[in-house]
């Protein structure tokens, strides 16, 4: 059968076999296995478990673990909290200071924690009623920590760019710079439209004045914060230093978060950071197995000839590049739509790399497109993680009203994507002048 | 089933110890060498065993815990009969696919165990060692599977869908 067929075929089982609600590993096992018996023979499956274990095998991967152990060691304590009321402490004077810092609590935040559920959880907590409490509109409220939130899987560090890394052999380091830019772009973007959409909304007297603050209180929150940006610039520090590999920074950085959060936050209950341990142990374990399960898929492709022909018949088609990015921009969203960025990257990652580079992309600078495509799936139904977070923490927000305040938001990064397309240096200028052009 | 809910929730506490372990020991490694200036041998290769052997053992907890994400939109969609139909059958499916993984991991052992394979390193570990882990993952794994389907199908269990701030990616 031409391998191109095959390939519709794979997609089309793998659509069904995950709507059907297995687990994205298990499905990606069961089409594989499938797709395997039925060309391969009986014979191929017995290198099942090698594939597996082949792709666990790598010291790269570990980063993932300890970036999560890191990001659950902070996510449990009270820096996010601290963190915003640091900020709006000090930007009191800006205009729209607490839509600025509630927007730049995330992001930072996110750089700590690299998970975006977990940063608008830690944000919205107290963000959400303080901005409702000084009388911004619900939907600016939810829709900017909503939005907010999703930097944690463009800012560095973050576990969504260390997969692309591995799926794509991409240095994680380079990665990690290229979502700097492009995550304070989104910020801005944020942030003015929240402003203005509060403006809009006849809110602006009263929601954009500020309240004082003593400088004593300013400086109180200070220790409480500095310590953990600390271990941030640190982990950053020694990546691009070329002091360490990223597996080897994650494991220091994890340490030392567990570390600063025992003694500040005074986590030292045994219970409590068993929690710790027992949540980053459960995301870990998830990750990797879709990691290793998309090992497998992505053997299945190219021993089918699928990956081959499909980069092979794209390039044939000869069409415009940029019509193709827009192609490739819409299946990631819809993807986006339905399934959690790790998996979506591990399934398109083999696929959609060869198209990318040969049309004369930059795998660094697609690597922040995607991650802003993704970004979008996590505030847009029908799976959007972050709307039903922000309606766990605020229940008296209808979903509906979430969903009505997030939309602008997607809409700021449909232009950030849009302006990044037009100036890429965006995204691959601090790489290539931090840690000199890529080969 | 209430003891295979132990088994799941005591490999659960193992492999998170295994990852503790190799955040304890990666930063072993880089003091040994950054500080001392000695050369390592067994550790880069200790992590990543202890790694695999930490997903492997953990995909039962991971299981009792209902973290292994998926598309859950259509069990949203369904009714109460509908959803536990769905959830049957996709715990039989998943349950299928691991006796194969089960099957096919346990001969990868065998012959490794049998014939005395050796890693390709100075450290040279017998390789059945970090191979054990895969069996013995994806047969925890079958039997937490087993205890909820067996709950599934007896009505104790609707199906709900997990909250997403249990969620973090």
């Amino acid at each position: 059968m031409d391998p191109l067929v095959v390939g519709g075929l794979v997609a089309l089982c793998t659509v069904v076999v995950l709507f059907s609600g297995v687990s994205v590993a298990t499905g990606l096992l069961v089409v594989a296995t499938g797709f395997l018996f039925v060309f391969d023979g009986a014979r191929s499956l017995v290198a099942l478990p090698e594939l597996l274990y082949g792709e666990l095998n790598s010291f790269a991967l570990l980063s993932i673990p300890m970036f999560i152990i890191m990001g659950a060691a902070i996510s449990s304590t009270r820096a996010g909290p601290d963190l915003y009321e640091a900020l709006e402490r000090w930007l009191t004077k800006v205009p729209g200071g607490l839509v600025v810092s509630n927007l730049g609590a995330c992001a930072l935040f996110a750089a700590m924690s690299g998970s975006s559920p977990a940063t608008c959880a830690a944000i919205g907590k107290m963000g959400i009623p303080e901005m409702r409490k000084r009388g911004y509109p619900d939907e600016v409220a939810a829709g900017s920590i909503a939005a907010g939130g999703t930097l944690g899987i463009l800012i560095p560090p973050s576990v969504t760019m260390i997969v692309y890394g591995i799926a794509t052999e991409t240095s994680i380091g380079r990665l990690f710079l290229a979502g700097v830019i492009p995550g304070l772009l989104l910020v801005s973007l944020f942030i003015a439209w929240a402003i203005y959409d509060t403006w809009r909304r006849g809110a602006a007297g009263v929601a954009l004045s500020g309240i004082n603050y003593t400088w004593a209180q300013r400086f109180e929150v200070l220790p409480r914060v500095l310590p953990f940006i600390a271990i941030i610039i640190g982990v950053l520090y020694a990546l691009y230093g070329g002091i360490a590999t990223p597996s080897e920074t994650a494991a220091v950085g994890a340490l030392l978060c567990i570390v600063v959060a025992m003694i500040i936050y005074r986590l030292y209950q045994p219970m409590a950071l068993w929690a710790v341990l027992r949540d980053s142990t459960k995301e870990s374990v998830m990750i990797l197995f879709i990691i290793g399960a998309a090992g497998v898929f992505s053997f299945m492709l190219s021993s089918l000839f699928v990956t081959q022909s499909v980069a092979s018949w794209i390039a044939d088609l000869d069409v415009n590049r940029w019509v193709l990015m827009g192609t490739v921009n819409v299946f990631l969203l819809v993807a986006g739509f339905f399934l959690p960025p790790v998996a979506v990257i591990l399934m398109s990652a083999p696929i959609l790399l060869p198209i990318i580079t040969s049309a004369g992309f930059d795998p660094i600078w697609f690597a922040v497109i995607l991650t802003i495509n993704m970004e979008i799936g996590l505030i847009t139904p029908p799976v959007g993680l972050n709307l039903y977070v922000i309606n766990g923490i605020a229940p008296d927000i209808s979903l509906k009203k979430i969903l009505v305040g997030s939309i602008p938001f997607v809409g700021c990064m449909v232009l950030a994507i849009v302006i990044l397309c037009v100036f890429p240096g965006l995204a691959t200028w601090l790489p290539d002048y931090l840690m000199g052009p890529a080969q | 089933m209430r003891f295979i809910g132990h088994l799941s929730t005591i490999s659960g506490i193992i492999a998170s110890f295994m990852i503790l372990a190799s955040v304890l020991i990666t930063c072993q490694m880089i003091f040994i060498r950054a500080l001392l200036g000695k050369s390592t041998i067994w550790q880069t290769e200790a992590v990543i065993y202890l790694m695999i052997a930490a997903t492997m053992i953990g995909l039962a907890y991971v299981q009792k815990l209902k973290g292994h994400v998926g598309v859950d939109l259509i069990p949203t969609m369904l009714g109460p009969r509908g959803r536990r139909v769905m959830a049957i059958f996709t715990l039989t499916v998943t349950a299928l696919m691991m006796i194969m993984m089960l099957y096919y991991a346990y001969d990868m052992w065998h012959f490794a165990w049998k014939r005395g394979w050796k890693s390709e390193t100075i450290w040279a570990v017998p390789l059945w060692i970090p191979y054990l882990a895969l069996p013995l993952g994806f047969g925890l794994f079958l039997l937490q599977l087993a205890a909820d389907l067996w709950v599934v199908i007896r009505g104790e269990d609707i199906g709900a869908p997990v909250a997403a701030e249990d969620r973090r990616h």
